[in-house]
């Protein structure tokens, strides 16, 4: 019953958010096309060094290119159901317009963070999804469907760790009402899950692989559709999701209680 | 003639105020640099294992190449100029500009000299303060006529990244909403002014045609000039020729935006 209606409430503000993007149809394709270029660039890179080398840290170039695929699939998901209210958040919290979130029927955090769609980002995730689908064609990989499910999990663990990491960053907001600098700072990060595990050796191993968990939210799928079903990988990315999805509940939570709206 | 180049340093002398004011958001933007020098750090030293060289350029080349675009970055690159500028036609500030005898490209032109100077000399400490764990990977030529190439090289550089920036900016007479534009071209001006990599390690057909445009010689120019990547002198002169070239063509641009675009602007409310 809780689903349907959390479910409703969803679907309610996707219509809203397609009507949105209907009446501004330019506005959709510009910024579609930016994120089309800009990944584009991702993808120029690796063909450029692969130019040059035909390993980078034991990746070849294809192999490569699936985990470019798979960290742009999960970034573009993010970008595409939660990027814009996520990023609303902070401002509305520094503003008082978060008042208006408090009044709705429903868990706050669910609908702060789910109010906006961003289409042009779902549609350039089918263009990730290509170069996933591509690279894996030209690597012959014909993985089983216990593979492609899995790879699909670990995709949707991604997508709650980046989730977690961005609502954590931003619950800063409650405290310090600046948030500013998330933006970049997130793309920034992100660069890293573009990169391969094995690269990362000693502090930046520790840092990167074990402590935060960017590097290991691209990797973990695409070497499961690459080697195999893996159960210690599944169990330790689901881990993750899991931990940081609950401490991002109990800090936005705890920050709410200190939200006191805004003087004007 | 000092009353005018007075008037222009009072507007020098008020940015570098305001940036200083704003140096929180300088360190903020620094740090992730350095986050970013680290991704470059390990992709490349991932690509090089095995490799010695890559391109004709070992590691520390490539590296030093990546921490001079930071630093050059930091000096002349345009940041928010295109955005500010569009504000000012939308929020009808520039209306004051036209009332006055002030040149509006010699105005902001002043601020983002003033802005530039501030982050190129704060862009110091960072670098300073990692240098002892920098030094090992950099390498760079110490040629004299390099400086003596790179600086006008520089210079140019950053009139060619202020003149695309104002020329975005004046797009708001036409646009209500310049944004995606503006990140459409940042996407562009990065890959073809040679900041995700190298342009040299272009296949050589594409690398001949980067420079013909603009963007090499945004930044990959002088760059290429101060590290080495670019060593012959005499191609270089004919660079600095085409880049000169460039830097009219995009003044005559700004110019030309700016005039067509005042016939459409109208000044509301008082």
């Amino acid at each position: 019953m809780t689903f349907l209606h959390y479910l409703r409430i969803w679907l309610t503000s996707a219509r809203y958010s397609i009507m949105r993007t209907l009446m501004f149809r330019g506005d959709f394709f510009v910024w579609a096309l930016v994120e089309l270029f800009w990944m584009t660039v991702n993808i120029l890179m690796v063909s450029v060094i692969y130019e040059h080398t035909k390993s980078v840290a034991g990746w070849s170039k294809y192999e490569m290119l699936l985990l470019v695929g798979t960290s742009l699939l999960i970034q573009r998901f993010l970008m595409g159901f939660f990027w814009s209210s996520i990023f609303e958040m902070g401002r509305n919290i520094r503003s008082g317009n978060f008042d208006f979130y408090l009044a709705q029927p429903g868990n706050v955090m669910f609908m702060a963070t789910t109010r906006k769609l961003d289409p042009d980002s779902l549609v350039n995730s089918l263009v990730a999804l290509s170069v996933v689908i591509y690279s894996a064609h030209q690597l012959n990989l014909q993985p089983s469907f216990l593979a492609i499910g899995c790879y699909a999990l670990l995709v949707v663990a991604g997508i709650v760790i980046h989730y977690s990491m961005l609502v954590l960053c931003i619950s800063f907001a409650f405290w310090f009402t600046s948030a500013q600098g998330i933006e970049g700072s997130y793309f920034t990060l992100s660069e890293f899950s573009r990169l391969p595990r094995e690269a990362f050796k000693g502090l930046a191993n520790i840092v990167f692989v074990w402590a935060l968990p960017m590097v290991i939210v691209s990797n973990a799928p695409a070497q499961m559709l690459l080697h195999g079903f893996k159960p210690s990988l599944l169990a330790w990315v689901l881990g993750i999701a899991t931990g940081w999805f609950a401490v991002t509940v109990f800090v936005f939570n705890r920050g709410l209680r200190r939200y006191s709206s805004a003087s004007s | 003639m000092f009353s005018i180049l007075n008037k222009y340093r009072a507007v020098f002398l008020v940015g570098l105020q305001s940036n200083l004011v704003y140096r929180m958001n300088f360190a903020v933007r620094g740090f992730f640099s350095f986050f970013h020098l680290i991704v470059v750090f390990i992709l490349w030293s991932a690509a090089y294992t095995g490799n010695r060289e890559i391109g004709g350029f070992n590691f520390g080349q490539t590296f030093t190449y990546f921490v001079a675009l930071i630093i050059v970055q930091f000096m002349i690159g345009a940041f928010n100029e295109d955005y500010q500028i569009s504000e000012e036609i939308r929020n009808g500030l520039i209306n004051q500009f036209l009332l006055k005898p002030v040149n509006y490209f010699a105005y902001r032109f002043s601020i983002y000299a003033s802005a530039r100077l501030v982050t190129g000399l704060l862009i110091l400490i960072p670098v300073i303060v990692t240098y002892p764990l920098l030094k090992d990977y950099l390498t760079v030529p110490a040629d004299w006529w390099r400086l003596a190439l790179g600086f006008p090289a520089l210079l140019m550089s950053a009139v060619i990244q202020f003149g695309i920036a104002y020329c975005f900016g004046l797009m708001s007479f036409w646009f209500l909403e310049i944004q995606g534009l503006v990140v459409l071209s940042m996407a562009l001006e990065s890959l073809l002014g040679g900041q995700i990599f190298p342009l040299d390690l272009l296949p050589a057909w594409l690398f001949r045609v980067s420079q013909f445009l603009p963007y090499y010689y945004q930044m990959y120019f002088p760059v290429a000039i101060f590290t080495g990547r670019l060593s012959d002198p005499s191609a270089i002169m004919v660079g600095l020729g085409i880049q000169a070239g460039w830097m009219l063509i995009i003044l005559a641009i700004g110019q030309f935006l700016w005039q067509r675009g005042l016939r459409l602007h109208t000044a509301v409310g008082g």
